[in-house]
């Protein structure tokens, strides 16, 4: 009788244990659900780009700015309600990655802060002007990362990885490395939605499928592109000190007033991991690319390639997260490196500084 | 414990000796042997296409690179080859999608061809990503691809990442490329 009684709780026990598994799935299934019928929020930003963009649900969609700039109305096929949502969300998702500016960031951003282990990056840190940057005459700008020309050329072979890479892949990537998080599920609405936006912008700014633009990806800057001085520590201190130090701090671990990232990290827990595509031991053209024709805003291609290449260099010296191939010994020295360095750097900025340990004031007085 | 250990634990005792020593001498060999007899054949003789490298010309291929201009990707890269293999899928789905249809050579609808042509699904593809009401959901161009493996090919729904998807995406890329279609590109009727 005890044994059929054990075996009857067994079966209860597991029969429970199902169905509690089965009521959590249909309860976060309908949550999803009523997220995406929700009326959406927008950032400041996204507000301002969709509006100019035109984006409205509808049977047909014209792009103002294509017809701004060529004068040719160029028609394509609408928006759903349900689509327009997607596009709003991942806007948002790429402006403020991080949720500050959401009320509720599980339900607003579907939970992106799971999927990063930093408290500031943010995809429109490097994807600027939430992946569509241009100049003050609405022109594109070379190697500024655009998510539409991403798109319209995504699918093709990765020399990194070996693969023909899709879009969805390629967030995932950032995830890992660049947000130095977690990848989502390829199907997570995260994803889809990003998806869906940047699929907006390459029908508001027309690209073709398969055409390459210039502002897709970086421009990268290899040795070969220098006077061949090499890469220097020394110069790229200096240049860093002079040049970034002000935005980002002295240690180079970013800077936030009012709640608001300022400037994000270019060093420690906050920013990108030792297997990113920016770390410039790992790919070395990508990061001074990236400040030569980003950096510092408003005055983008202002730096020589020399000097992009000395800041990188010195930039990727600096202790940060260590990526999934680095292995445990590597991955625990960076950290001692990211815990030990901030406290003895701030004391000896307080000593030169008559005893004001402030991270941002002794990077002003460098 | 070992049983074949010698008592004092010096060496391995032979126990029998002759036609059984003489197996075990041998077995590394016919083990090694056996292998690489298996991947000769399966590289030079099966004529399986999931054991080659390259993907198999079928007939047409000539014809559709030289319409759609996959030239432009490359004589022989790794997008040409996926979008090679996703005509071979399209046109010869029975044959290059075995696992994912019931369809047979014999049948009357036995490939996405069917039903579709090329620049229909280039169309689809940049029209996918969108809300179908009849679905209720948002549908990916993966989605749609693997609704009609499961559906209309009467057969089961690869996943998101099985190459029988994407090379079928690539191909519509590919098109879409020529066609220079964008986002949302509406078909002209006609």
């Amino acid at each position: 009788m005890s044994t059929f009684t054990g075996k009857l709780a067994r079966v209860v026990l597991v029969v429970l244990a199902s169905a509690g598994v089965y009521l959590v799935a249909t309860h976060q299934h309908g949550q999803r659900e009523s997220i995406r019928k929700a009326e959406v929020t927008l950032t400041p930003g996204c507000a301002d780009k969709l509006r100019r963009y035109g984006l409205a649900s509808g049977e047909r969609y014209q792009s103002p700015y294509v017809l701004h700039k060529t004068g040719a109305r160029i028609t394509a096929r609408g928006y759903s309600d349900e689509d327009v949502r997607a596009i709003q969300r991942g806007c948002n998702i790429i402006d403020d990655t991080q949720g500050r500016l959401a009320g509720d960031v599980g339900h607003e951003r579907w939970n992106t802060t799971r999927f990063i282990r930093g408290t500031q990056l943010s995809c429109d840190h490097c994807h600027q002007s939430i992946g569509d940057k241009q100049d003050a005459r609405g022109n594109p700008l070379k190697g500024s990362l655009s998510l539409g020309a991403s798109w319209a050329m995504a699918d093709m072979y990765d020399r990194f990885t070996g693969l023909l890479l899709p879009f969805e892949l390629r967030q995932m990537q950032c995830y890992i490395n660049s947000s130095n998080g977690y990848k989502p599920n390829i199907s997570d609405d995260l994803i889809r939605d990003v998806t869906a936006y940047s699929r907006f912008l390459s029908v508001a700014l027309d690209y073709k499928i398969g055409n390459h633009h210039d502002e897709q990806g970086v421009d990268e800057i290899p040795a070969s592109a220098t006077p061949k001085q090499g890469d220097d520590y020394v110069r790229g201190e200096a240049l860093y000190k002079q040049k970034c130090a002000r935005c980002h701090g002295p240690q180079a671990f970013g800077t936030e007033a009012d709640g608001r990232v300022v400037a994000p990290a270019l060093a420690g827990p906050n920013s990108w991991n030792a297997q990113s595509r920016n770390y410039f031991y790992y790919v070395s053209t990508i990061l001074p690319g990236f400040i030569c024709r980003n950096m510092p805003p408003g005055q983008e291609n202002t730096l020589p390639n020399q000097e992009c290449r000395d800041i990188a260099y010195y930039i990727s010296n600096l202790p940060r997260p260590a990526g999934d191939r680095q292995g445990p010994v590597v991955a625990l020295s960076h950290q001692v490196m990211m815990k030990v360095l901030p406290p003895l750097l701030r004391l000896t900025a307080a000593d030169r500084s008559g005893g004001v340990p402030v991270e941002r004031e002794s990077g002003r007085d460098r | 414990m070992n049983p074949s250990a010698s008592p004092d634990g010096d060496a391995p005792a032979e126990t029998k000796p002759g036609r059984h020593a003489g197996w075990t001498r041998m077995k590394t060999p016919a083990a090694v042997g056996a292998i690489a007899a298996f991947v000769l054949w399966a590289h030079l003789g099966s004529g399986v296409p999931a054991f080659h490298a390259g993907v198999s010309p079928e007939p047409g291929w000539k014809q559709f690179n030289a319409d759609y201009g996959i030239d432009y990707f490359g004589d022989d890269g790794q997008f040409v080859r996926a979008v090679q293999n996703g005509y071979n899928l399209v046109f010869y789905t029975y044959k290059y999608a075995p696992r994912f249809t019931r369809r047979k050579a014999g049948d009357s609808a036995n490939s996405c061809s069917s039903c579709h042509t090329a620049e229909d699904l280039a169309y689809a593809f940049v029209n996918s990503d969108r809300f179908d009401p009849k679905l209720g959901m948002r549908v990916s161009f993966e989605d749609r691809v693997r609704r009609c493996y499961a559906g209309a090919m009467d057969g089961f729904a690869p996943t998101i990442y099985d190459p029988a998807v994407r090379d079928i995406r690539l191909l519509a890329r590919a098109v879409a490329h020529h066609l220079q279609l964008g986002e949302g590109a509406i078909r002209k009727a006609g």
